[in-house]
Formats: C-alpha cells, structure tokens, sequence
C-alpha cells in the first residue's frame, strides 16, 4: 500500500467517524455484540473508535484487541440504525475500509506505517 | 498514582473471570468515550474495564478499591449528555451490561430489573404485561435503567403529567461505595412514608452506591390520542403553555415542539412538506378509550388560545408516527449538517416566554465562535427549552468544541438561576457542577459533599463528577 493511498485513507476514515455521535444506538443490533455478552469494542461503535485512536496514534496496531474489528461479520445492520437513527454512516464499510489499512501492512511482512 | 494495570487486571479476574476482565488500551477508550465532542484525552483513559454480574461480585470489586484507593467509574452506556459517562481520572470502569435479568410480578404489582438492561429491551418485556415503564429517554436504543434511575431524569415526559422514575421506585439493592450490600424500601405496592433510604439513591448519579436491582411499580398502558398544532412562531406556543398551567388544565404526557427552523429541518427528514413557522405535537394519556377521546378533544379546544394555523387530532398511526419522529430527527439531522451545542432551560413556567427569548439572544452573541445560528425544540410542556448553537461545519478544532460546550453551559445555566429553575433531564453533575453550586450556594454543595464522604469516605465512586468538570 502505497503512503499516499494510506494518507487517503486515513483522512477518510477519521473524516467519516468524526460524524459518530457515539450516541450507541447501534450496539445492540449488531450480532457480534450480542455474541461477545455485550462487550462495547466488540460492537460497531467500538469499532468505529478503535479506528478512529489508532489513526490519531493514542492506540497502536499492536495493542491487544485490536482485533475487535475483526469480529466485525459485515451484516450492515449497524448501517441501517445508523441510517434511521443516528448521522447516517456506512459503519460496516467504515470497518472495511479500517481492516484493509491494518492488513495492507502487516502483509508486507515489514514494520506497518504508523497507522 | 503508580497503578499495574496487569496486577489489577489479574486481581480483578479472581473476583469475575478472567473473560470479564479487560486492561487493554483499546478497551478502556472505547468505554472512556462518551458523547461529549471532544476526543478522550490520556488521563480518562481507565486502567481496567471489568463486568461483573451481581451484587456480590461488585461488593468485592469496591472493596478492592477501597483498599488500593483506586477509583470506580460505573458504565451504564454512556449517553450522558453532560459527561457524567466520561471517567475524569484513571479509574476501573464498572459495566453494568452483564446485569441483565427482569422479573415480572403482576401478582405484586411491580418488576424487578438488573441495572444493565437498556430501556426499549425493559419496555419491551413490560409490554408483555401490558404494562408502561415510565422513562422516556430519547435515547432509549441503549440508555440503560439503572443509569436513568440513577440520574431520575423525566427524559421527554412531562413531569405534571405522570411524575419522575423516582415516582415510581418501590426500593433498589444497592452495593455501598465501601461494598456493603444493602436493600431499602418495600415489596408493597405501598411506598414508605417517612426517612427511607430509596429516595437518597434516586437521582444520586453513582455517588453513593451502585444501583444492583431496581424494583419499580407496574403502570397499566394507557390510550393515547394524538395532536399536531402548526402555528407562525414559536412563541404562540409558549404563550399556549403558560396558559395552560395558569387555567390548571391537566398536560399531556408528551408535549413537543420544533421552532421555525428546527420544524423545517425535521419535517423534510421524514419525508413530509415543510411547514410555515413552528410545531408543536402533543401525546394525551388516559386509562379508558373513551377518557383519552375526550382529554384529546378538549385540549384541541384549548389550543384556540392562541390562534394555531392549524390544529387537529391525528388518528392515522403511520401519519402520526412520521410527525412524532420529525422531532428525533430534527436533532438528528442538525447534527448530520454540522455541530450541535445544546442547553436544557427550564424555567419557572410564568417566565418562558422571556427565558426563550434570552436563550435566543445568547445563541446569537456567542463569544468562543462567531455566527452560531440558533436552533431549538425541546419538551415545552415540562417545560424544558433545548436551545441549540448549531454552526454548519464539523471541521472545528477539539479545543473549540469544548470552549463552545462550557460557554453555551454557563451562560444557559444563569437563566436558570434567573428564572428559578434546574432542569429536569441531565443530572447536576459533571458539567454542571459550576451551576449547582451557583444556584444553591456553597452550603448546599458543602452537605453533598458531607453526604458522599459520609457513604464514601475515599471518594472510590464516580470520583470527579461531584467536583465538577471543565
């Protein structure tokens, strides 16, 4: 991954979850949340923050749980709640996009760029 | 203070399970976060997250704090809109969402609820009873009961209509600040006369104990019938309210209302044609078909005093439905289209009029940013004035959000104190602490904190929220 398509990124995640509210409407909806017995870096929201921190650089990719966006099933039921009832964010693409900037440098098999 | 976050993760595991334990960086933000629009700075971020799932479990947690003198910051869901949410220090945050459980005794008259269940999962079960719960958080997705009960906020009810949650409480068990267990109240539908502990819990906003179990009377589900007024202002429809406490004419259980520009943007997000000025939308309440009809059609009477473009009663549940949720998503909407810097007025009823008029007036001469446009809507039957700075653009530094947040706070607090209020909905501290001690002086604040040292002798319990947060 090029530093320019990562820098793209960057800014369009951090632009994107800037709209969060973390109002929290969308925990419940989503399975992997339920699965998890309610652990909040396992719902969309928590997602959406875990990104949003490591871009900042308060997180770092090799905090544990980090993974939690890998729980993410891409079901899109969070896109929906956030449709009717929150600022109306692609929250399951959000987390794509999020595990693609993660993985793109961890695949290189070299020190990830600070993400 | 030097706190090993592994060490008190591990002590932590032996009380809980270790898969209820969390100490990892991630965690701990993600609970930090609150709605507040700044970001979650190095000192709030907590040194554990752990989930305990009953009393006793939490019993031996505040006892381990105590004993480390580290600090407990309950979780409910964090939808706090003055940042009671949001630990003020390093702390252990306690979530409550593993406390789940819900009881229903129609034989005694009342449910018994787990902190942790949010109130449209509480709602739902009481419906099976055909039953009402009382709380009418405009957050009800994820707010839970405990914190609601906990901050006894009448949410989007009118208060003269029906009461406080606190109305409701038969009793609670509660976990002490130092970890004794304790229960208080009745198994009757009979609330207690005289000193009893359950009222000092209600509304104590994780102070003085961690709320295990709520016992709350069963409300039989009322009829409904539905208003919808337009009118050219806003202030007809203040004018209608202080009229209608003034004849003591019973309010409806819900009476909402959008301004001039709020109406606009709510109306068009659910797809309906705008309207003129101002709207305002009533829910009326009764315990017989025959009694909401009536109720219904002589508050329409009543609206004549102040000449609406149009009032009526709307029968159409998908059309009321798409009214009613205009209101939601006016606020909703403001904020999809920039940042949002909100106020809870309520005055002393005789003067709304002229406490909407200065809310407007200092929306519009905000010192921390220039041109805020004013916005606003709110439960105007409580009544409660959400007056609103909206600027148009989310690209504004954290520095400015929270200068924004604290002007719009103190200068709206002092028309509370002008006009005798305190609110009705957010709880008193957190952001809000400058305003209580403004408003009820040094000696009142000084016996809440007496009463916290009293029950918390080392501050372990929601440690910042009574000293205030700027």
């Amino acid at each position: 991954m090029g530093v320019d398509q990562g820098q793209a990124i960057r800014e369009t995640l951090l632009k994107e979850i800037g709209k969060c509210r973390a109002c929290r409407f969308c925990v419940d909806v989503c399975p992997a949340y339920q699965a998890a017995e309610w652990v909040e870096n396992m719902s969309p929201y928590g997602r959406l923050q875990i990104l949003k921190y490591l871009i900042n650089g308060t997180l770092n990719k090799d905090d544990p749980l980090v993974y939690s966006l890998y729980t993410c099933l891409q079901c899109g039921r969070c896109n929906r709640v956030c449709q009717a009832k929150g600022q109306d964010l692609e929250v399951s693409n959000l987390v794509r996009l999020g595990k693609y900037l993660l993985s793109q440098g961890l695949v290189k098999g070299k020190k990830s760029e600070k993400v | 203070m030097d706190v090993n976050r592994a060490k008190v993760g591990r002590r932590l595991a032996k009380i809980v399970g270790k898969e209820h334990v969390f100490t990892d960086r991630p965690t701990s933000v993600v609970y930090a976060k609150d709605t507040m629009p700044w970001d979650v700075e190095e000192k709030n971020i907590p040194y554990a997250v752990v989930r305990p799932s009953n009393s006793q479990e939490i019993s031996k947690i505040l006892k381990y704090a105590n004993e480390k003198l580290i600090p407990v910051h309950i979780h409910g869901s964090g939808t706090s809109l003055v940042g009671l949410a949001r630990p003020k220090t390093k702390c252990i945050v306690l979530d409550t969402a593993r406390m789940k459980e819900i009881r229903v005794y129609p034989e005694r008259g009342y449910f018994e609820a787990e902190p942790g269940l949010h109130i449209v999962q509480v709602k739902k079960e009481l419906a099976k009873h055909n039953a009402m719960l009382p709380l009418f958080p405009g957050s009800e997705l994820a707010a839970t009961i405990g914190g609601t009960v906990a901050v006894n906020t009448s949410a989007h009810g009118v208060d003269a209509a029906l009461g406080k949650p606190g109305d409701f409480i038969l009793g609670f068990e509660v976990v002490l600040p130092t970890g004794e267990v304790i229960q208080t109240g009745t198994e009757s539908t009979r609330r207690p006369a005289g000193i009893e502990l359950t009222k000092f819990f209600v509304g104590s906003e994780g102070l003085l104990g961690v709320l295990t179990l709520l016992r709350m009377r069963l409300i039989p589900l009322p009829y409904f019938e539905h208003i919808v007024a337009y009118y050219n202002k806003t202030e007809d429809i203040l004018d209608t309210v202080m009229e209608m406490y003034k004849q003591g004419i019973f309010p409806p259980l819900f009476y909402e209302y959008l301004d001039e520009r709020a109406s606009k943007i709510g109306f068009e997000a659910v797809g309906l044609k705008e309207p003129v000025g101002a709207v305002a939308m009533m829910r009326i309440h009764s315990w017989s078909k025959a009694g909401a009809k009536e109720r219904a059609q002589n508050f329409l009477k009543f609206l004549s005093v102040a000449n609406p473009i149009e009032a009526r009663i709307v029968t159409d549940p998908e059309e009321w439905n798409q009214i009613w949720s205009s209101r939601a998503e006016a606020g909703n909407y403001m904020y999809r289209l920039g940042m949002t810097f909100g106020s809870e007025i309520s005055p002393r009823v005789d003067k709304l009029k002229d406490a909407y008029q200065e809310a407007q007036s200092i929306v519009l001469n905000l010192e921390s940013y220039k041109n805020t446009e004013f916005i606003s809507f709110g439960h105007i039957g409580a009544p409660t004035i959400h007056a609103y700075a909206f600027i148009p653009t989310k690209d504004i530094s954290n520095e400015v959000k929270r200068a924004l947040t604290l002007e719009m706070r103190e200068k709206t607090e002092d028309l509370n104190i002008k006009y005798g209020g305190c609110g009705g909905e957010w709880g008193l501290t957190a952001q809000r602490v400058p305003f209580l001690k403004k408003k009820y002086r040094k000696e009142v604040y000084e016996v809440l904190v007496k009463m916290k040292k009293t029950l918390d002798p080392n501050d372990i319990l929601n440690r910042g929220n009574l000293q205030g947060w700027v």
